[in-house]
This record gives structure tokens, sequence and C-alpha cells, in this order.
């Protein structure tokens, strides 16, 4: 699950060991929490390009006897129809990574977009736009999640559509209060006494200003993509079998861990947990980065 | 206080009555046939436009909307199309379920993370500090569901501290009648002790994996707001004026529970929402596994009903919590 928080305070990190000083004089490749983040995400968007390609085995069809612990053939054992699980892992980035990063990037440009627009143009219509991504905020959502992708069919496109109606929200907000403060700055003004157009003003010169937020944030919604979209799977509301997916996985093992099988649903699980910690890291190292720099 | 109540509650109402028109309209414009999932898709034509009649689906969906807003009026909210019984009477049932676990779970939570909170928020840096960092890295964003699994794996396969994950009672108990629908409650309520340990011995594993997910965010904001209010010139004052510690302490923890207290509301409101997963692990059949169903089974009544009843409970938690903040912190009043 993924848990709202607050908005984070510049310079008030967790970390707090690391002075904004050691950190400005540290080099990048000394800073563990960048370090993390990015080996992680480069495995797995690397594991979303290739790792159908180099999996030992074909992750849909039966290549073991079932339900064989971890050997030297099958490195994370075979699951109760015998497909390799550690083909099954690798493979699954291409459907969760994927998605999840479609629906952030799409989530990330139209809300930023909306955001500016919110933020620059005041007005009733932006009253309204802020009113509806409020409702959907407050509202719980994996349950809205479920009912739009079991509703509209679950496949692919459905589910990263579902995804960015439900992440738009959060990038229209960070946006928004960005620009408000950014169209205050009296280079705004200098723009204006020389004559640039609203639109100019708002798309040249606030929109690049006001994007750090919404890039920050990128990462750490990829994350929640990944976990999301194996948790609507876990329930029988994602992707469909037999397709390699973490969450789809970690269902179809649940009801043998009761039994001792635990390595069917450890290795995808250990996935899911790992790559969303690696794209938070990112996202706060970068964070970290920015208002230190 | 009254006026202020009147005027939220009166905010509120609105805003669930918004929810549940978009969601009226919303679930029926997107292209799911929940006919053909009741009556099969090989059904042939007269079963299917039976089925569709006596669903009401034949009507135009503003005649359907009419007739469910009439049906809401009277407090109705309309008959499941998978089971036949009445929508209220099922969330009445599954309701107190979720409540009592994400009640628990997060009673558990504030227990534990307030204090390590502080604690670290005394000593920065400090062995604990870095040790609930990577934690709170890590937790706030996870898949509890495997977390469940996983539990269940150490603590009912390995160790036999917790019974299999089959529901809130064992076979072999009679589960207390349903009263207040929460395990523990009705069993107190009737005598029924053994009932009440069992009820426990169920439930404290599904808790812990709860309380273990938002246990992070807790400790963060604690911290977070404590180390800002220890680093505050007010405290700086009394220190400096010579007040004893103790009154020190007092001052700096009722100064840092506002934005604790607000994050606790908003995670109380989502984890009824988030609880389903959990309860799907633990073969709880609280809200969170009703409303799995009712998506699952294309049941319009339900769905709605579900997302009715959360969007009241959240607001009325959000309510509650206002109410608590004014308490806390006397500028907010104003």
């Amino acid at each position: 699950m993924t848990i709202p928080t607050s908005p984070p305070v510049p310079g008030e990190h967790p970390l707090e060991d690391l002075s904004d000083e050691k950190l400005k004089t540290k080099r990048w490749y000394h800073d563990v929490l960048l370090v993390t983040g990015l080996v992680i995400v480069t495995v797995a968007l690397f594991l979303a390009a290739f790792g159908e390609a180099i999996a030992p085995y074909d992750p849909t069809i039966p290549v073991g006897p079932p339900s064989s612990p971890p050997s030297a053939a099958h490195w994370f054992g075979t699951d109760t129809a015998g497909l390799d699980v550690f083909s099954r892992v690798i493979s699954a980035p291409r459907i969760d990574v994927t998605l999840a990063v479609s629906a952030a990037l799409l989530s990330g440009i139209l809300g930023t977009f909306i955001g500016l627009m919110a933020g620059f143009y005041r007005g009733p219509l932006s009253a309204l736009i802020m009113r509806i991504s409020d409702v959907l905020q407050a509202f719980p959502v994996f349950i809205l999640a479920m009912v739009l992708v079991a509703l509209s069919g679950r496949n692919l496109t459905n589910l990263i559509f579902a995804l960015t109606f439900l992440y738009t929200p959060i990038f229209i907000r960070l946006t928004r209060a960005e620009v408000m403060t950014q169209r205050e700055r009296s280079y705004v003004e200098a723009a204006r006494a020389s004559g640039n157009s609203e639109w100019t003003i708002a798309v040249k010169h606030v929109l690049p200003n006001s994007l750090t937020p919404s890039l920050i944030q990128l990462s750490v919604t990829v994350g929640f993509g990944i976990l999301l979209t194996a948790g609507l799977s876990f329930v029988g509301a994602g992707v469909r079998p037999p397709n390699p997916e973490w969450g789809l996985m970690i269902a179809n093992s649940a009801p043998q861990i009761v039994l001792g099988e635990w390595w069917t649903s450890l290795f995808p699980g250990i996935a899911v947990s790992l790559t969303v910690v690696g794209f938070a890291a990112l996202s706060n190292a970068i964070e970290r980065r920015v208002a230190t720099s | 206080m009254g006026r202020y109540v009147l005027k939220r509650g009166a905010i509120g109402l609105i805003q669930a009555l918004g929810i549940t028109i978009v969601v009226f309209f919303v679930i029926r414009a997107l292209p799911a046939d929940p006919v053909a999932r009741l009556v099969g898709f090989n059904a042939t034509e007269d079963v299917y436009a039976q089925a569709q009649a006596s669903l009401g689906l034949d009507q135009s969906v503003w005649s359907q909307f009419v007739t469910y807003m009439s049906g809401l009026v009277r407090g109705d909210l309309g008959v499941s199309w998978v089971t036949g019984s009445s929508i209220f009477s099922e969330i009445r049932s599954a309701l107190p379920v979720t409540l009592q676990l994400i009640t628990l779970a997060f009673a558990v939570a504030l227990l534990v993370s307030v204090p390590i909170g502080i604690a670290t928020a005394k000593r920065p840096g400090g062995k604990l500090d870095k040790a609930v960092f990577g934690y709170g890295l890590f937790a706030g964003a996870q898949p509890e569901f495997w977390w469940g699994l996983l539990f269940i794996f150490i603590f009912y396969y390995t160790l036999g501290l917790a019974p299999a994950p089959l529901g809130e009672f064992a076979p072999s108990v009679s589960p207390p009648p349903e009263i207040t629908g929460m395990s523990l409650v009705d069993s107190l309520i009737t005598g029924n002790f053994a009932a009440f340990v069992d009820a426990a011995w169920h439930l404290w594993l599904p808790v812990m994996t709860l309380a273990f997910i938002v246990s992070g965010p807790i400790i963060k904001m604690t911290r977070q707001s404590m180390s800002r209010v220890l680093g505050s010139e007010f405290i700086l004052y009394q220190q400096a004026s010579g007040l004893p510690s103790s009154q020190v302490a007092r001052s700096t923890t009722r100064a840092s529970l506002p934005p604790v207290v607000t994050l606790a509301g908003i995670l109380f409101g989502f984890l009824l929402g988030g609880a389903v997963l959990v309860e799907q692990v633990f073969a709880f059949n609280g809200l969170g596994s009703y409303s799995v169903r009712a998506v699952l089974n294309l049941d319009y009544p339900a769905i709605q009903g579900t997302v009715l009843i959360i969007t009241i409970v959240s607001l009325l938690v959000y309510l509650v919590l206002d109410l608590l903040l004014a308490a806390i912190d006397p500028r907010v009043k104003n």
C-alpha cells in the first residue's frame, strides 16, 4: 500500500547525520541513498527491456517438476505448475516496470500541465479542478483502481490509463503550489514588462522553474505504480495469468505458503519490495541534492 | 463548535452525494457487461433480456439513477445482484470487521512509533535513528499482502505462534452472536471467553502486518515535528528560564502533536481502503474483501454501497480529526 504523507519540508530529511555542508562536498558516488536508488532503477529498467531475453527458461510454459525448491537447475525453484520462478521474476519487469513508468510519465506530463494552468490562471475553472483532485485524492486509491480496471477490462492499456488517472492529481497539486510562488517572482514581472504574452510567460518562463517538485515525484510514483499493479493482480483485478507479473505470482503462491512452499512468493515479493525502495530512494536522494544545492 | 460541526456535516453530505453520483455514472459508462457476467456468455437472448430486466438495466440510465436515489433517500442501498440480500445488511456485518482490524493496528502503530519518533528526535544520528531511517525509507510503500504471507510463513508455518490464516475464528470455536460485528467486542459482551481468546489469536498477525506498514510514516512525522519543536525558540526560552525538564518535555510533546495527529487521521481514512489486501490474505470478511467481491462480480449496487459507506466513514474520521486538532492547538479554532 502506498501511504500519502505530507510533502517533505526541504532540509528536513531523515538521514540528518549527513549535514547539508557534508553533502555538498561529498562526491555523488559516496551518497549511499543515490547509489542504491540508481543501481536498483538501472537493473529494473534493464530487466524491463531484456529480462525475458536473458531468462534461462520460457516464463510461461512448464519446464520442470512442479513445486520443487530452489536448486542448481532452478535457482528460485518452480511453482505448482512447474514454471521456473527465476525466469518469471526477471521477466516480470517487462509488465510491472513498463506499466508503472508509462503511467508515471503520462500523469507527470498531464498533471504538470494542468497544475501550471490552474496555478497561473486562477479562476473558477482552476478552483473546480482543485476540488475534483481533492475528492480524488481523498478516496481510497486501491478501491478506485480496482473499479476502474475491472470494469473497463483487464488489459495493459486500461491499467496504464487507470494509474495515470489516479496519479495525475498529485502532480497537479505539486506543480500548482510551485507555480503560485513562482508567478509572484520579479522575473515574471520583467518578462511581462518586456511584452511577452501571458501564455509565453507561463510556458517559457514559469514552467521550467516549476518542474522540480514533479521531477522529484516522478521516480517515487513509478514505485507506487508497481505496488498498485501488483496489488491489483493479487486480488484478481489486474494483469491476467499466465503473464509473468510479480503480484500474480504472489497470488498464485498464497495458498502454498501455509504448506511451507516459501520460494514461490518470497522471490517475487523481494523483487517488488526492492524495486519500490529503489525508486523511492532515487526520489529521496535527488530531493536532498536539490534542497542543498 | 456546534455550528462548525453542522457546517462540516453539510459539506460532507454534499461531497458524499457528489461521489455517489460520479460513481453511479462512471461504472455505467465503463464497458463492462454485468448481465453477461451473471447469466454466462452463452445465454440465449431471452434469458439475457430477462436478467437485464430484473436488474433494471433495460431502463435508461436516468431512470435507473432516479430509482437508486429515491432508494437512498429512504436509507435503502439496494439489493445485491449476486446474493440477492440487502446491501445495507451485508455492509453492516462487513464494516465492523474492518474497523476493528484497523483500529487495533492503528493503536499498536501509534503506541510503538510515537515513542520511537521522540527518542530518535532527541538523539539525531544515533544508532536507533539510523536503524529507523532504513525502516522508514521502505515502510509506507510496501506490498503489505506479501509481508502478510511472509509473516504467515514465519509465525504460523515455522514457529507455530499464529493460527492458519482462515478467518476470524477457528472452525472449532462457535462464534458469538453478531451484536456489534466486532469479534472481540461481541465475545466480551456475551461473556464467551473461549471465543474472545480465539478472536485475539486470529487477530494479532493481521494487526501486526498493518501496524508494521503504517508505522514508518508515523515515526518519520513524529521525529520531524519533534525536532522542529526542540530547535524552536520557545523551548529554548523555557529551558533558559529554568523550568523543570518534565515541564519542558510536556510542552515539547504537546507542540509537536498536531502534525502527527493530522497524519494519523489521514492514515486512518486511508487504511479503510488499504486493509483490502490484508483482509484478503487472512480471509477476513471485512469491507475490503466485500469490495473485491463486489468489483469482480460486477455487482453495481454493492460497489456503489461500499464507495458511499467508505466516503462517509472517512469524512467522519476527518471531522473528528479537526475537532481533535482544535483541542490540542488553540490557534486552529479561528
